[in-house]
C-alpha cells in the first residue's frame, strides 16, 4: 500500500492554524487515517529537471531523480526539510490523499470550517472531440473526461503535490493506471479543440516527458523510456494506442503510459488542462472530480471541458454539483446505537463535511461529487459514528441470549488431545500447505493427480494443501533430530481431499496423526498406542497387513473400527520406511500412525 | 527417659570419650571411618546441644615451591659457595663470578642470600669471608634443615619443627622471603571435645539409630524404621526441573478463544478451506476486480479449478447487487458481475467466507455464530509472514443489533482474553459499514497492537442471503496475539515446532 508524507508546516497553513503535530496525527486516526508514523524528510534537487525527490532524513540521498529518473553519479543535492505525518493511503477514501483534501475533512472534525464544501465549475470553453477508433477493440479505451483549471503560478511545492495525488490516484482509482490513467499539462503549451485519438507503433513520433529531447515513437517508448517499458503491459494486444493531440497535432501525451515534454507542467504555470481517459465509465470521472476539488483546496478555478463523442452526442465534465441521498434517521439511529437528537445527527454531518436538507427524520444529505465511497445510505451512518468518535460510541445493550454449540470434530478433537498428551506425546501444528516434494516425493508415494493443486504460489515453499499429515510429523523429527531421542510427537488437524461432484470440488476430514521416533521406536509402540487411543475413545479396532510405499514392507497395518455407524474412525500404522528417514535426515527408526476421527465437511 | 543418637553421633561422641587432647575433624574421620562432611556436620548439631565443644586453630603449613626439590637436593647457592670459598682469603669480584658461574649459580643470589645470613661482606672490591660464614661452614641452618625435613617427608607445619629441633621461628623468618624454595599456607583446623554434657549422655541410656538417606519397603513392613533415622537434607537445593507434556501453545489460545464464544452463546460453525470465490468474495460485495482478489494475494487453485454455485435466485440477487445495488438500496459497483470468476476456487482468505455461509443458511435472528479457522494469503514465508495463519469470525444477527453492540461485544471478548483495554479506529472494508479495526494495549510493550477488522455487515451483503436485521461481523487474527503473548519475534516458531520451546513456555502464560 502506497505510503503519502504530508507536511505538518503545509497542513497548518492550509487549516489556517497550528496545531501540534500529536493532534493532528489523532485527528488523523479517528476520521480513519492508517498513520504509518511521523518523520522528518528531506527534499533533494535535480540537477537536470530541478524538481525535488523526497527521502526519510535517515535515508542515504538518493542517486536518482523521481521526477525525471535521471540518474546522478552523484547524489542529488540536499534542499529543505520538514515534518511529515505519514499515512498509508486508503484506497477506499481517495479524497484523503493529499494535503487539500485531508485538510478539507480536518477541518470539520477540528470545527474549523463544517458544512458542504462549495466546489463549481464555471463553463469553459475548450472542447475534446473522442475519435471513433477508440472504441474499437485494437485500441480499446474509450472513456475520457477533461477540466481545465486556473491556478495561481505552480510553485514547487504545488507541482510535487499534485504529481504525487496523481500517482496516488493511479494507484488508488486506476488500480495502476488499468481502469484509468491521469493528464496534467500546461495549457499554454497547447492550442485546442484537442483531438482523443491513435496512433500506430510506428505512426509518428513525440518527444516523451523527462527523457531528453529526442522525438521517438510510440513502439520506441514502450521499449526505451523507464515509464514506456513500465506500463507497457497495459497496452499489450492492441495494434493502436490511445493520444491526445490539439489542434496543430502538438501531442498532449499517450494514455496511459506517458505526456509529452512540451505540454509538462513548469513552475509559474496558471493555466493547466486535465484529462482521465479509462477503459471502464465510473473511474475517470471519480479521479477527475477527485482530482480538480483538491486542486481547488490549492486555490484553483474550474473550468468545465466538453466532450464529443464521435456520434456526435457531446458531455461537459467535471460535474461537481453535489450527490443527494435520502435518509431516514431514525434508521441512522438504529444502525448505529445511537440515541442522538435530530439536531445533534444534523450537526454530525455538518462536522463530516456534509449537508442535511429537510426536517424531522426523512432527510436528505447533500455530499461531495468525490465521496465515491458513499453507495448507500449505512455509509452516510458511517460518517455519523466517525463524527461521534468511537471512544464515544454509548454502551450498548446486549444481543438476545442465544445457546452456545461446539463442533463435534472439536469435542472430539480435544479428547484425542488429552488422551495423547497423556501419552507423553508433544503436540504440534504445522501448515496445510506444503508441497509435492515433502508431500509425496520424500514418502515415496506417487499420487497420481488426487490432491489440491494452487496454481499462483508466489515462491516454491508451497504449492499444495495437505492430503495427509505425515508430512508434518517427519519435518518435525527432522528438526529436532539433534535433541535427545526418544521423542513422541502428534498434530490433530483437518485434511482436504478431492471429491469431485462436490460443491467445493473437495471434502476435509479431522485426523489425528502420532509418532515416535527413537532407538526402540517399532510397529509395537504405534500399535499400543493406537491401541490405548482407541481404548479410551470406548472402541476397538481391527487391523490389518497393508504394503504401502511410505512403511517398511510387513510392518504396516491397516486398522478401522467396524460396525458402528456414524464413528468412521480408521487409519494406518507402522514403521517408517528407511528411504523416507534418510530424506528427512532423521537418525532413529520413526514409528507412525494416521487416523481418521470423522469427516468434517 | 533413653536419649537418641543417630550412629553418626555416637561414633563421634564415643571417639572423643576415648580420644586423648582435643583431635581435629580429620582425624576423627580417620578414625571413625566416616568421611570429613559427615564428621563436621555432626560437630554442628553436637555444639548447638552443648554435647561438645569446637575449638578452630590456625596452623602454618610448610610445603617446597614447585620445582624446588632439585635446588634443595644439590644445596642452596649460598650454603654451595660458602662450601667452595677458600677460607681466610678474599675473592676478587671476578673471582667469585667465576666460582659462581662454576656452580652454575647466580652471583647476585649467592650475595643477596648469603648476605642476608651475614656469611660475605663486600670490601675494597672483593668478597670477604664473615666470621659467621666461617661458623656456618658445614652447619645447616635452621631453614635449611626445615627444608630437609620437607623435602624428606613432605610438607610439615612450622610448629612440628621445635619438636624436630629446628627453631620454628628462625625457620619461618629465613623462608619468609623465598617463596621460590618454599611456601607457607595458613590452615584453619577444628578439634573436637566433649563436653561434660556430652559425656554425661555417653554414660547414660542410649539409643542408636542408624542413619540413612532413603526409606526401604523391609523398614515399613518390618518396622525396622523406628531404629533408623533419614539424612536431614540442604531442602533449599535446586533440583532437576520436572516438564509436564502440554497442547502446544498456540492451540491453547485457539482454545481460549473457542471457550470465550462459547460461553457468550456463540455456536460452532465451520466451512470449506477449499472455496469458492464466490462465498469468499462476492457474497461478501468486493467487487470482482477488487485488488484483494489478485493473484498477488489470494491463492488460486489448479485443481480444482471451479466449484458450483448456491441456487440460482441467489446467485441471481448477488449479481445484480454488485452491478447496479439490486433491492438493497445501494448503487452497486457498476460493472459487468461474471458467474465464472465467481466460480473459480481459492484458499480462503477468511473465516468471514464461513460466517457469511452460516448467515445464508440460516439468516434468521436471534443468532450468534463463531468459527476459528485457517485462511490463507499468498505471501512468502519470511519471521514476519506465512502463507496461512488463523482467523476468528464471528456475527451476530440480531433485531436489536448495533455499532455500538459490536464494540462491546468486542470489548467483552478480548477481556476474557485477558486485556482490559481495547480501542477502535475508523477503517473501510467492502463489505462492513460502519468499520473499525480493533487495537489491544499490550501492557507489557507499551503499545497497540491492531488484531483485525469488524463492522455491521452492509446492507449489500445481508439482503441478497434474505437478511433483513443488522449482523455485525468480525475477523480477527490470533498470531499476533499468540506472538505477543509468548514473545516471539519469529512467526515460524509456531508451525515449526522446537521441542524445546515446547518444554519452557510456561501452560499459565
Amino acid at each position: 500500500m502506497p505510503v503519502v508524507a504530508i507536511g505538518v508546516e503545509r497542513l497548518n497553513r492550509f487549516l489556517g492554524v497550528s496545531r501540534p503535530m500529536a493532534e493532528l496525527v489523532e485527528a488523523l486516526e479517528n476520521l480513519g487515517c492508517d498513520v504509518e508514523d511521523t518523520a522528518e524528510v528531506v527534499h533533494y534537487r535535480c540537477a537536470v529537471c530541478g524538481m525535488t525527490t523526497e527521502k526519510l532524513a535517515h535515508e542515504a540521498p538518493p542517486k536518482r531523480c523521481d521526477q525525471c529518473c535521471h540518474q546522478c553519479d552523484a547524489a542529488l543535492s540536499e534542499g529543505s526539510r520538514q515534518d511529515v505525518i505519514r499515512l498509508d493511503l486508503l484506497a477506499d477514501r481517495p479524497d484523503l490523499f493529499d494535503t487539500g483534501g485531508i485538510c478539507r475533512a480536518l477541518k470539520g472534525v477540528l470545527g474549523i470550517e463544517e458544512g458542504l464544501p462549495h466546489y463549481e465549475a464555471h463553463p469553459g470553453t475548450i472542447v475534446v472531440h473522442i475519435d471513433s477508433a477508440l472504441e474499437h477493440a485494437e485500441s480499446y479505451r474509450p472513456h475520457i473526461v477533461c477540466a481545465e483549471v486556473e491556478m495561481p503560478p505552480l510553485d514547487e511545492e504545488m507541482l510535487r503535490e499534485l504529481m504525487r495525488l496523481q500517482e496516488s490516484l493511479h494507484w488508488g482509482v486506476g488500480r495502476d493506471r488499468k481502469l484509468c490513467s491521469i493528464g496534467v499539462y500546461d495549457l499554454a503549451a497547447i492550442e485546442p479543440p484537442i483531438k482523443y485519438t491513435t496512433i500506430r507503433p510506428d505512426g509518428g513520433t513525440f518527444v516523451p516527458l523527462a527523457y531528453g529531447t529526442k522525438a521517438l515513437t510510440a513502439r520506441a517508448i514502450l521499449e526505451e523510456h523507464p515509464k514506456g517499458a513500465g506500463y507497457a503491459h497495459l497496452l499489450s494486444g492492441l495494434s493502436a494506442y490511445p493520444l491526445l493531440v490539439d489542434s496543430r497535432g502538438q501531442v498532449l501525451s499517450m494514455p496511459p503510459i506517458i505526456n509529452s515534454e512540451e505540454t509538462r507542467l513548469k513552475k509559474g504555470s496558471t493555466r493547466l488542462f486535465v484529462d482521465v481517459t479509462g477503459i471502464v465509465e465510473d473511474a475517470p470521472k471519480n479521479a477527475l472530480h477527485t482530482l480538480v476539488c483538491s486542486m481547488v483546496e490549492m486555490g484553483g478555478l474550474v473550468k468545465t471541458v466538453e466532450v464529443v463523442q464521435s456520434d456526435g452526442r457531446s458531455s461537459s465534465w467535471p460535474d461537481l454539483k453535489p450527490r443527494r441521498q435520502p435518509i431516514d434517521l431514525r434508521d441512522a439511529r438504529r444502525w448505529l446505537g445511537l440515541d442522538s437528537s435530530n439536531g445533534e445527527l444534523r450537526r454530525l454531518f455538518r462536522k463530516m463535511r456534509l449537508s442535511v436538507e429537510g426536517e424531522g427524520d426523512k432527510v436528505e444529505v447533500s455530499y461531495p461529487a468525490f465521496r465515491t465511497d458513499i453507495r448507500h445510505p449505512v455509509d452516510l451512518y458511517a460518517d455519523l459514528a466517525i463524527g461521534v468518535g468511537y471512544a464515544k460510541m454509548p454502551s450498548a445493550q446486549l444481543p438476545t441470549p442465544t445457546q452456545s454449540s461446539q463442533r463435534p470434530e472439536e469435542l472430539l478433537a480435544n479428547r484425542v488431545r488429552q488422551i495423547l498428551l497423556g501419552m507423553g506425546c508433544w503436540e504440534i501444528m504445522s501448515l496445510i500447505q506444503t508441497t509435492n516434494d515433502h508431500h509425496f516425493d520424500a514418502l515415496r508415494i506417487e499420487p497420481k493427480g488426487e490432491f489440491i493443486l494452487i496454481s499462483n504460489p508466489k515462491n516454491s515453499e508451497v504449492n499444495i494443501v495437505r492430503c495427509h499429515l505425515m508430512t508434518g510429523l517427519l519435518e518435525t523429527f527432522q528438526k529436532n533430530r539433534r535433541k535427545s531421542a526418544p521423542q513422541s510427537f502428534f498434530e490433530v488437524g483437518n485434511v482436504v481431499l478431492l471429491e469431485p461432484g462436490a460443491e467445493t470440488g473437495t471434502r476435509e476430514e479431522r485426523r489425528v496423526a502420532f509418532a515416535t521416533m527413537g532407538p526402540e521406536a517399532g510397529f509395537a509402540t504405534v500399535r499400543s498406542q493406537t491401541d490405548g487411543l482407541l481404548h479410551e475413545l470406548g472402541v476397538s479396532g481391527q487391523y490389518r497387513a497393508e504394503e504401502h510405499p511410505s512403511f517398511v514392507s510387513g510392518r504396516c497395518a491397516k486398522m478401522e473400527v467396524p460396525g458402528s455407524a456414524g464413528v468412521e474412525i480408521r487409519g494406518r500404522l507402522g514403521e517408517i520406511h528407511p528411504a523416507v528417514l534418510e530424506r528427512f535426515s532423521i537418525p532413529y527408526p520413526v514409528a507412525l500412525a494416521e487416523i481418521t476421527l470423522c469427516r468434517v465437511l | 527417659m533413653a536419649m537418641e543418637l543417630n550412629e553418626q553421633e555416637h561414633a563421634v561422641l564415643s571417639l572423643l570419650s576415648r580420644h586423648a587432647g582435643s583431635p581435629t575433624v580429620g582425624d576423627v574421620a580417620q578414625k571413625t571411618g566416616l568421611d570429613q562432611a559427615q564428621v563436621a556436620a555432626v560437630a554442628h548439631t553436637a555444639k548447638q546441644r552443648g554435647w561438645i565443644d569446637v575449638t578452630e586453630k590456625k596452623r602454618s603449613e610448610l610445603s617446597l615451591a614447585p620445582g624446588a626439590g632439585e635446588l634443595i637436593a644439590q644445596g642452596l647457592p649460598e650454603r654451595r659457595f660458602l662450601d667452595r670459598m677458600p677460607p681466610g682469603q678474599p675473592l676478587s669480584m671476578r673471582d667469585a663470578a667465576g666460582l659462581a658461574r662454576e656452580l652454575g649459580t647466580a652471583l647476585n643470589e649467592v650475595l643477596r642470600y648469603g648476605g642476608q645470613r651475614g656469611w660475605f661482606r663486600k670490601a675494597g672490591g672483593e668478597l670477604h669471608l664473615t666470621d659467621e660464614g666461617k661458623a656456618a661452614a658445614g652447619k645447616p641452618a635452621p631453614d635449611e634443615r626445615a627444608l630437609q625435613i620437607v623435602a624428606e617427608r613432605g610438607p610439615i607445619f612450622l610448629d612440628e619443627l621445635e619438636g624436630l629441633g629446628v627453631s620454628e621461628g628462625a625457620a619461618a623468618k629465613l623462608l619468609a622471603k623465598r617463596g621460590n624454595v618454599a611456601k607457607t599456607k595458613v590452615r584453619t583446623f577444628r578439634t573436637l571435645a566433649l563436653t561434660p554434657v556430652g559425656r554425661e549422655i555417653l554414660s547414660g541410656e542410649l539409643i542408636v539409630k542408624r542413619l540413612r538417606s532413603q526409606l526401604t519397603s523391609e523398614d515399613l513392613t518390618t518396622g525396622g524404621w523406628r531404629r533408623i533415622e533419614l539424612k536431614p537434607y540442604d531442602v533449599t537445593l535446586a533440583a532437576e526441573t520436572a516438564v509436564p507434556v502440554k497442547s502446544h501453545p498456540f492451540q491453547r489460545i485457539l482454545e481460549q478463544t473457542r471457550r470465550a464464544f462459547l460461553e457468550m452463546g456463540f455456536t460452532e460453525m465451520v466451512s470449506p478451506m477449499v472455496e469458492t470465490a464466490f462465498w469468499d468474495f462476492d457474497a461478501l460485495f468486493q467487487p470482482q476486480d477488487h485488488p484483494a482478489r489478485d493473484m498477488q494475494d489470494t491463492f488460486y487453485l489448479a485443481r480444482p479449478a471451479t466449484g458450483r454455485l448456491p441456487a440460482s435466485e441467489l446467485v441471481e440477487r448477488v449479481k445484480r447487487t454488485h452491478e447496479d445495488g439490486g433491492d438493497t438500496g445501494s448503487l452497486g459497483w457498476g460493472y459487468r458481475w461474471s458467474e465464472d470468476r465467481a466460480r473459480r476456487m481459492v484458499l480462503r482468505t477468511h473465516t468471514t467466507a464461513t460466517t457469511v455461509r452460516a448467515l445464508a443458511a440460516d439468516p434468521n435472528p436471534p443468532r450468534k455464530v463463531f468459527c476459528v479457522g485457517r485462511v490463507f494469503r499468498n505471501e512468502t514465508i519470511t519471521y514476519k509472514h506465512l502463507p496461512e495463519f488463523t482467523q476468528v469470525d464471528g456475527i451476530i444477527i440480531d433485531k436489536k443489533a448495533n455499532f455500538a453492540m459490536l464494540l462491546a461485544v468486542l470489548k467483552e471478548f478480548y477481556r476474557k482474553m485477558g486485556f482490559q483495554r481495547v480501542k477502535f479506529k475508523p477503517a473501510f472494508f467492502p463489505y462492513t459499514e460502519p468499520s473499525a479495526e480493533v487495537f489491544v494495549w499490550m501492557d507489557s510493550k507499551k503499545t497497540w497492537i491492531e488484531l483485525g477488522g469488524s463492522g455491521v455487515f452492509r446492507p449489500e451483503v445481508t439482503k441478497p442471503l434474505g437478511c433483513d436485521v443488522p449482523v455485525l461481523a468480525w475477523g480477527l487474527g490470533l498470531e499476533r496475539l499468540a506472538m505477543q503473548r509468548y514473545g516471539l519475534g519469529d512467526i515460524r516458531t509456531l508451525y515449526w515446532t522446537d521441542l524445546d520451546w515446547l518444554r519452557e513456555v510456561p501452560l499459565c502464560q
